[in-house]
């Protein structure tokens, strides 16, 4: 090439000789949050993590990071109330992700491929674990014992696995092949599943101590609680657990023309809607607590919404904010009750008080009455464990009193009395229990990235879309055991995927990459370890701000840099 | 976390999926608009063009003595001839019988002051060059005076607000309208907040045999006021209030806009710009009522060009810019 000497001229690219980044006092920085899908779920399963997944069009990797926390997301993605849905920041664009149609949607999927749990068998000499009760928390601690390299004996006292899934949540809700399939894929990853076995008959704690590496605890709540009014009970008084766990291993519950459910948990909601399956021309369900989205916050029927909207659907009376009085007996046989109004109120005596209404008083005729009106522990053979408690104390680990016993699921005290608390409770106790064998404390709490708000968002770069709603069986087609929620397609399910705003983590959508007026944004998918695709050349970036500003997931956090 | 730093960032930096006409290391502003814009026209023309670029901030920050940021041919004369340098050249090219495309580039003040009878003669003559404005509203590069593009009501160095007058007295020249009056076959405008359209605007001219024109609105954070990470979000609110509609001429006549989806007042643009300031004086009625005079601005804009939109369109003030994972939107 000529140089040419007369006149001014300059080599391409001999800008990159100086480095702005030397103007810079603050710097991007790619910033990793939790989405609020994955902070508030019990389970700890991490929605956005497999929602990308999905939208890059890996499904069954979609799925194995989900059951790299839960591995019960067929059941799951039926029964869980999904809080994660709740706190989704979608909600408050438009409408949350469905994430739970999509956790389904996974689980069924793998089932109906058998794709492989994420675990190797554990070797032959490996330590082992015991597990005691197979319901979601003792399953999903003998699936994370086994991830971890544990040889692990998971025992319960019925003949199959399961827990209360097996044996009060009505087929409707969780269809037992689901269920099945699920347990039994589970159990055949390499957990030893010792049936009929019960602890404080056929298995000591103390013993349990001297032959394992550590022993899980999860006998879940087995017994109806007990109940009466001022002493009084009707003489044919069934409990509604019980009742339920005929008519699903049985198919049957004493013929009832009309009747009064007492409750306002999923135990008392199922029951009405299996007595009305059952044939009832009328079943009331009365209870203390408001339904959803009315009165006290602190004082709303534990039941899952949707469930308490199906059963109205299906001929349900609902009496919310409602106490019992009185029976009225003809005899010995009850033949009504009378109930009063009655709700929690700030009173200003510092927490909010139950009243009941004088004056509204009202009588309802009933030949039957039924109380579910909670569970209580079983607790044979673990009196050591509780002393006088009823339920176990323990942190979110599940470490209790007894060196080397863990518990977690319903019996613990503050577990949440959900399936997907359980398999929390599972997991942590797992890691707990690792951590236990190899001498190691555990943290204080679980280590979690800050969860990132709406108002982190750049909401410009999304586009409205509804959710999918979700086909259901007409309530007059509902006579017995057919799942009422049908769940949604494979389509609807990469529609959720696409809608999901990826919140505080990288969408790779190009936007630093694009709109950096110094091209400091550079493109690179094998370098980037952090998730994104994405590198910052510090040797020029300005530290302008502009490419956090337009991160529409709130993945890039200014940090000062003097 | 950050990113891993034993990378090698030069190596990486030459592997990008993208042709960059100016390298990073020039000396803009922090956040930019029109340093955005001139790399996001050298993606769209691509290597084989030569530029003329007339005196101005772009020119300066791109070339400092003995440094450029250039990877095309550039050259740079003076503030008023961009149009004959980029004339001469093109003359040059065809007399070799080459096909290298001549891109003219220039301010506001250099396009629609002092370049323009050099621009005029250009459409005239019919050149094969397209001319790229790049319109922040004022010469920045000397130190904030106003132009003929600057708005109505806007504060410069030589409009300030006063007594007399409430910043800019006259209104802003609609060059795009007079260029196309030199039955030009493309004229189009185009703003940085809208980097696909603006790409896809620019290769439509590329394509183009004779001469062509795109306005690109270019937020400057020092001669309008705002922060540099508030360069985009600003210049999005300049369309989204009808204040800079995004249109295409072809040979006089419109043939495309960018629809609004969902109108914006224009105090949501001018509030967030010192330069409007004076417009949010507590008590003053001429602030209000230019505030109202400015709307009423945006409002003939939308209505003369059409642009508000029916619905929802993928390629609306909304649309056009939805992201997607993997980032196709920027295809
Ligand atoms: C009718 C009903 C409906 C429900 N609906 C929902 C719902 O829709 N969604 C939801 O999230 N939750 C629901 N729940 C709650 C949910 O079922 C429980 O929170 C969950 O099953 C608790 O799991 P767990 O593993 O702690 O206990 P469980 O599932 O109860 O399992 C405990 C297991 O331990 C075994 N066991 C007990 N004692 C011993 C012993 N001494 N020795 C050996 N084995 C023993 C039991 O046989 C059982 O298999 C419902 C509960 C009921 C009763
Ligand atoms: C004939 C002439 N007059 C004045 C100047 C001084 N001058 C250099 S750049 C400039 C302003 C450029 O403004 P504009 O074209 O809008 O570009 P910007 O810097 O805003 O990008 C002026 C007045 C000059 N270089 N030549
Ligand atoms: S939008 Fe996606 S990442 Fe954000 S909370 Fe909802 S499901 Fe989670
Ligand atoms: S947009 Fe570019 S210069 Fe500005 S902070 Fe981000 S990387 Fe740095
Ligand atoms: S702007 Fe887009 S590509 Fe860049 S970090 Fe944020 S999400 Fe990732």
């Amino acid at each position: 090439m000529t140089i040419l000497t007369r006149a001014n001229f300059a080599l391409p690219g001999t800008s990159l000789n100086y480095h702005t980044g030397t103007w810079r006092v603050q710097k991007p920085q790619h910033a990793h949050a939790s989405a609020p899908c994955h902070g508030v779920c019990p389970a700890g399963e991490d929605a956005q993590a497999y929602l990308a997944a999905l939208e890059e069009g890996h499904p069954e990797q979609a799925w194995r990071i989900l059951v790299s926390a839960n591995p019960l997301p067929a059941t799951t993605g039926r029964v869980c109330h999904h809080p994660c849905e709740s706190a989704c920041n979608r909600g408050q664009y438009d409408q949350p992700i469905a994430i739970h149609l999509v956790e389904r949607w996974l689980g069924d999927e793998a089932i109906r491929h058998n794709w492989a749990y994420p675990v190797e068998r554990p070797k032959a000499d490996a330590p082992r674990m015991a597990v005691v009760g197979a319901g979601p928390a003792g399953l999903a601690n003998a699936y994370h014992l086994l991830r971890l390299g544990y040889r692990v004996d998971l025992f319960d006292q019925l003949p199959e696995a399961g827990g209360t899934l097996r044996t009060a949540l009505p087929p409707y809700r969780l269809p037992r092949e689901v269920l099945d399939a699920e347990v039994q894929r589970l159990l055949a990853c390499g957990i030893d599943f010792h049936p009929n076995k019960k602890l404080g008959r056929d298995l000591d704690l103390d013993q349990m101590r001297l032959d394992y590496q550590a022993v899980f605890v999860a006998p879940g709540l087995q017994q109806g609680k007990e109940w009466s009014i001022d002493g009084v009970v009707p003489s044919d008084l069934h409990s509604g657990l019980d009742m339920l766990r005929d008519w699903i291993s049985l198919g049957v519950v004493p013929k009832v023309r009309s009747a009064a459910v007492i409750g306002g948990g999923n135990t008392a909601v199922d029951l009405a809607r299996i007595l009305k399956r059952a044939g009832a021309a009328e079943v009331h369900l009365i209870t203390h607590q408001s339904l959803p989205g009315d009165g006290h916050p602190l004082d709303v029927m534990s039941a899952i919404p949707r469930e308490i909207a199906q059963a109205e659907e299906e001929g349900v009376t609902i009496h919310a904010n409602r106490g019992v009085r009185r029976l009225i007996l003809r005899g010995e046989r009850v033949v009504g009750i009378e109930m009063v109004r009655m709700k929690k109120i700030d009173r200003g005596a510092g927490r909010p008080e139950r009243v009941a209404f004088e004056g509204t008083e009202t009588v309802l005729h009933v030949d039957q009455i039924i109380p579910a009106i909670g569970q209580a522990l079983d607790a044979d053979g673990m009196h050591a464990l509780l002393g006088r408690a009823a339920h176990f104390h323990a942190d979110t680990w599940g470490v209790s009193p007894l060196e080397g016993v863990f518990v977690g699921g319903d019996a613990r005290e503050k577990s949440g009395g959900s399936v997907t608390a359980a398999v929390g409770d599972g997991r942590r106790a797992a890691l707990a229990m690792h951590r236990h064998a190899r001498g190691e404390a555990n943290p204080e709490k679980e280590p979690m990235a800050q969860i990132i708000g709406i108002e982190s968002l750049n909401l410009h770069y999304y586009e409205h879309a509804p959710r999918p709603d979700e086909p259901m069986l007409p309530a007059e087609q509902r006579r017995g055991d057919e799942e009422i929620e049908l769940g949604i397609s494979a389509e609807a399910v990469r529609g959720e995927a696409h809608r999901c705003l990826s919140c505080g983590n990288c969408l790779a959508c190009d936007n630093c990459w694009t709109l950096c007026p110094d091209s400091a944004v550079l493109k690179t998918r094998e370098f980037a370890s952090d998730g994104s695709h994405y590198v910052f050349d510090y040797d020029y970036c300005k530290g302008c701000g502009l490419c956090a500003h337009e991160c529409p997931c709130g993945y890039i956090q200014m940090a000062e840099d003097l | 976390m950050t990113t891993e730093t034993h990378i090698d960032i030069a190596e990486l930096r030459k592997k990008q999926p993208r042709f960059n006409a100016i390298d990073s290391g020039h000396r803009a502003c922090l956040g930019c608009g029109q340093a955005l814009g001139a790399r996001l026209v050298g993606e769209a023309v691509g290597p084989d063009i030569i530029v003329a670029n007339a005196t101005g901030c772009l020119e300066i920050f791109t070339t400092p003595w003995p440094e450029s940021a250039w990877r095309v041919p550039w050259m740079h004369s003076l503030f008023e001839n961009a149009g004959a340098i980029a004339s001469g050249i093109e003359a040059a090219m065809r007399a070799q019988g080459k096909s290298t495309k001549v891109v003219a580039m220039g301010g506001d003040g250099s396009t629609f002051d002092i370049g323009f009878q050099a621009l005029s003669g250009m459409l005239e003559r019919e050149h094969n060059v397209l001319y790229v404005c790049y319109d922040n509203e004022a010469y920045m590069n000397t130190g904030v005076q106003r132009s003929s593009s600057t708005p109505h009501a806007a504060m410069t160095n030589t409009s300030p607000p006063g007594k007399a007058r409430m910043g800019k007295r006259h209104l802003k020249k609609d060059i795009v309208q007079i260029i196309a009056a030199h039955h030009t076959p493309y004229a189009a405008t185009a703003s940085v907040a809208y980097p696909s359209d603006l790409r896809k605007k620019i290769r439509r001219a590329m394509e183009i045999e004779g001469p062509t024109f795109i306005q690109i609105h270019a937020p400057c954070p020092l001669g309008w006021g705002h922060e540099g990470h508030e360069s985009i979000e600003v210049e999005r609110l300049a369309v989204q209030t009808g204040l800079f509609p995004l249109v295409e001429l072809e040979r006089g006549e419109l043939t495309g806009v960018m629809p609004i989806r969902q109108q914006v007042p224009v105090t949501e643009y001018l509030k967030r710009q010192q330069r409007f300031r004076h417009l949010f004086a507590k008590g003053d009625s001429r602030a209000a009522e230019e505030l109202e005079h400015i709307q009423a601005l945006a409002d003939h804009n939308i209505e003369v060009y059409g642009l508000r939109g029916e619905g929802v369109d993928r390629f609306d003030t909304e649309g056009s810019d939805t992201v997607h994972r993997g980032g196709q939107r920027w295809a």
